[in-house]
């Protein structure tokens, strides 16, 4: 057995490993990140994934429900650490993952990767508390340093393959599904089949913003042709398709969110990445922005990033040829929620955050374009290079790209009957 | 004790001011504006009178040896004579949780905070006047002041012609700053100390002087027990209300999400008993206390939730948090290992709560100096050493911030950063947030981390070498 599967293994049993190999392995994430681009290019099949805050057992929960690795091709977008227990060995379990399975494992980097922000929210002192010094948090701060800013996930599927392997292919694929809604144990609670675009108005308004609260409970539907609800809180509307078939625009996956200080993809490409999360600026942006039910750009109540709205998303999903922006950053009830027509959603992957926030976990799976055309056809950011990126006809208001399907599954936090009660550690000083 | 105990046998309570001398009051500013500004925060009247009221509410509640040997012991639901100013306050807090009815939980969209608390602030900011005319003595609104002027809140602009400041603009202060951020929707220990000085402020005006019974200390537990209590009651419902955010948070690795001064208090009325004349002790239970570990055990702290803060604010916790106690709670889940007795957990407690709430500039920036809690520098403070703890706080806010939830950057002006940290934080300082990110603000990598503090709560050993001259050592 190598280092790297021993690691794999200890860490898989939630126990630390020790601060030597830490080090290794940090050294050899390092040296593997550093090819990486500012953003990765992923194909489809991809899981795409949320917060997880230090939250080991819903992680393994979260594999549970997904997938293992390397069956399963997983994206994270950050937030591995602060605020939970396990913040530890959540990450580094991820990373090793990432060092073993580099083809599988994509990780990239959110607000609370970043050494100002472990000191406050509670990283820096559990790794003080699990090794007596700082020097783990140190060589996972030099390895946040390096993760990619975002993602471009190429040749997703506008059909879904089925949820489970019971199901067969083709009857899912003549469902025509746009999103699907599955349970922790692969039942489909809810399915919203694509609608052609002829028979509905872009214009119709969607219940954007709303929470997606009753997607859990709402049992199979099957939506008459021409109903342009899609799960409720899912901006799935129906109204965004093509002719059915064409492979689905690129995704672009990003922590927080926009910046205004990026108009394209590429400019995301020029950034020197490979420092501390700024204050400010294009990186800090990209890490900690919100969207939010506004007109253009706002103040960040969080006090870095911008809040912006569905004019600012779906402009820069029409430029860049984006069917949809995948982020994480923000709590929500329900696991997941779409908000602008479906142009950008928010996937959160830690249930009952922090103990006590009562939310249900979710993770976003994207199928592979079988159609033999996607990875050529689609742009993955690159489009209107020849011309700056900067002229190109535009309809009056942004044309969305038909988004790919969409498979939501969603899951509790991981039961607790296996996790003994473990010896209690000396105390701080003030109690000495 | 090695320091010349500065008011021999007797132990500092917050002094009252004289009511037959013109006094000039003011609108709390805030002082605190980057982490330098914490250095003289510790020399000042504010830091001096917040510790001697502090230790006077914890002392109070310690059991009794009574001269026939009994002991006597403080629990809540003992009965007590309150006084007609406590059963006043405890009518203003009846009338501040009524609001809630009027101001109900929004159940439209949201992420956690629930958005009707802003509209419960509101009320209260728009009743506070009436209600602390109604609930405090006319004596108490016109302190100082010349008779027939009385000032409130309607009467700013009136009184800001005369250049004069009733006492109001200092209690109101304090109190509206009591019920967590209409903002951020958020509470933590910033809000709880602005409570306490509105206790303080109180105390300094004569308030509590209608008791009129003399045992030591009676005044004081009957604060803590007949206001403290109901007024964590009060924000316990609120936060359950409005699902208020910790205003910030290390995650498990704080004390608690919200609260500290219940740990203090609570473990306080646990103590081995003293006659009237010994200090606080500094360790050891009183016989027949819950034991330290049993607040890991939920059917026990059902047991005592009632009787006992500590285990009141534990019981909290167990309402509104899934999963093992020791995972979400590791730092309480520690300290219920020590087997020294309550002495030492209450011991530990006042020392963590100035290292952890008044030593930290996220909580502290908030906190608001007038003329009864003054950023004057106490003459008899003792000189502060620069610790890397004080120079590395952040130097001075930088961005502006707007209402909302979620994970505030610390250089985030009005938010506030997590109260407290990890119990390990103490004996290894990390470089606090920077705004200048700067690389020299990331330790060394020689590994080499910075003591602890040299502050300390007087009447524990740290505290005595640095603050010997502490008006409030005990």
């Amino acid at each position: 057995m190598s280092d790297l599967d021993k690691w794999v293994a200890q860490l898989r049993a939630c126990r630390p490993i020790p601060e030597a190999d830490v080090r290794e392995l940090c050294h050899k994430a390092r040296e593997l990140l550093i090819e990486e681009g500012n953003v990765v290019t992923v194909n489809a099949p991809v899981t795409i994934c949320g917060d997880i805050h230090g939250q080991f057992h819903d992680l393994m929960e979260l594999f549970r429900v997904g997938g293992d690795v390397p069956d399963t091709n997983y994206l994270f977008m950050g937030d591995f650490v602060d605020r939970g227990f396990y913040s530890l060995e959540s990450f580094l379990l991820l990373l090793c993952l990432k060092v073993r399975y580099p083809d599988r494992m994509t990780l990239i980097r959110g607000n609370h990767e970043s050494r100002q922000i472990t000191t406050v929210y509670g990283f820096y002192d559990e790794c003080l508390r699990k090794y007596g010094s700082a020097n783990v948090w140190r060589y996972c701060c030099d390895v946040f340093d390096y993760l990619a800013l975002g993602a471009i996930v190429l040749g997703a599927s506008n059909t879904l393959s089925p949820a489970s392997e019971s199901s067969a292919a083709q009857e899912y694929a003549d469902m025509n599904l746009e999103v699907e809604v599955c349970n922790a144990d692969g039942v489909s609670t809810f399915q919203f089949p694509r609608q052609s675009r002829s028979l509905t108005s872009s214009s119709d308004p969607q219940p954007r913003g709303s929470p997606n609260g009753s997607s859990s409970t709402a049992g199979h539907s099957s939506p008459a042709t021409g109903n342009k609800t899609g799960p409720p809180g899912s901006g799935a509307s129906g109204s965004s398709g093509g002719s059915v078939g064409n492979p689905a625009g690129a995704v672009l996956c990003v922590h927080g969110g926009l910046s205004p200080l990026i108009q394209t993809v590429d400019a995301i490409r020029l950034l020197d990445r490979k420092q501390e999360v700024p204050h400010e600026g294009a990186m800090c942006d990209l890490l900690w922005s919100d969207p939010d039910d506004i007109d253009g750009w706002g103040l960040s109540p969080r006090g870095a990033g911008f809040l912006f709205g569905a004019d600012i998303v779906k402009e820069f999903n029409y430029k860049n040829d984006l069917s949809l922006i995948a982020r994480a950053h923000q709590l929500v009830m329900e696991g997941f929620k779409e908000m602008f027509d479906a142009s950008i959603v928010t996937v959160w992957s830690a249930p009952n955050y922090c103990y006590r926030c009562g939310n249900v976990a979710a993770l976003l799976e994207l199928s592979e374009d079988e159609s033999g055309l996607g990875v050529f056809a689609r742009s993955n950011g690159d489009v209107s290079r020849s011309d700056g990126g900067q002229e190109k006809g535009r309809p009056n208001g942004f044309d969305t790209l038909e988004g790919p399907a969409r498979r939501y599954r969603v899951f509790q936090a991981a039961p607790q009957d296996s996790r003994g009660m473990p010896a209690k550690k000396p105390v701080a000083d003030y109690f000495l | 004790m090695d320091s010349p105990a500065p008011q021999a046998r007797g132990f500092p309570r917050l002094e009252l001011w004289d009511p037959s001398v013109p006094q000039e009051f003011m609108q709390p500013k805030k002082e605190i504006n980057d982490g330098s500004d914490l250095t003289r925060f510790f020399t000042t009247n504010a830091y001096r009178d917040i510790g001697i009221f502090l230790m006077q509410l914890n002392r109070s509640l310690c059991p009794r040896k009574r001269p026939d040997d009994t002991v006597q012991t403080f629990e809540l639901s003992r009965k007590r004579e309150d006084s007609q100013s406590v059963l006043s306050l405890q009518a203003l807090l009846g009338r501040v949780e009524a609001l809630i009815d009027d101001a109900p939980p929004d159940p439209g969209p949201r992420r956690f905070g629930n958005i009707a608390f802003r509209k419960w602030h509101e009320l209260l900011g728009q009743q506070v006047a009436v209600l602390l005319t109604e609930f405090l003595s006319r004596e108490i609104m016109m302190f100082g002041q010349d008779m027939g002027e009385c000032f409130v809140k309607e009467d700013t602009e009136e009184a800001g012609k005369h250049g004069v400041v009733g006492p109001f603009a200092e209690l109101e202060s304090y109190f509206i700053g009591s019920f967590g951020s209409a903002q951020r929707l958020d509470y933590g220990t910033g809000h709880e100390l602005s409570f306490l000085a509105f206790l303080g402020c109180l105390w300094k005006l004569g308030f509590f002087k209608d008791d009129t019974r003399t045992r030591e200390g009676e005044t004081e537990r009957s604060i803590v027990l007949g206001v403290f209590e109901p007024y964590f009651k009060v924000v316990r419902r609120l936060i359950l209300t409005y699902t208020l955010e910790p205003a910030g948070t290390h995650g498990v690795w704080g004390l608690d999400d919200h609260f500290f001064m219940p740990y203090i208090f609570g473990s306080a009325q646990l103590t081995r008993p003293i006659t009237e004349e010994e200090p606080m002790p500094l360790e050891g239970s009183v016989p027949g206390a819950p034991k330290p570990a049993d607040v890991t055990k939920a059917a026990t702290v059902e047991l005592y939730r009632e009787e006992n803060m500590y285990f009141a604010a534990i019981g909290f916790i167990n309402d509104v948090k899934k999963g093992p106690f020791w995972e979400h709670s590791p730092i309480l889940f520690d300290i219920s290992g020590i087997k020294d007795g309550w002495g030492k957990i209450n011991k530990g407690m006042l020392k963590m709560f100035d290292a952890e709430v008044l030593g930290k500039f996220p909580v502290v920036q908030h906190f608001r100096f007038g003329k009864l809690f003054s950023w004057d520098v106490d003459p008899n403070a003792p000189a502060v050493q620069h610790t890397v703890h004080t120079v590395q706080q952040p130097v001075a806010p930088k961005s502006s911030a707007v209402p909302g939830v979620g994970t505030a950057a610390p250089w985030a002006k009005h938010q506030a950063a997590p109260p407290m940290s990890g119990a390990a934080a103490l004996r290894a300082q990390p470089a606090p947030p920077n705004p200048l990110y700067s690389e020299a603000s990331i330790p060394a990598s020689t590994g080499e981390i910075p003591g602890p503090l040299p502050r300390g709560i007087p009447g524990t050993a740290s505290a005595q070498h640095s603050i010997t001259k502490a008006p409030w050592a005990a």
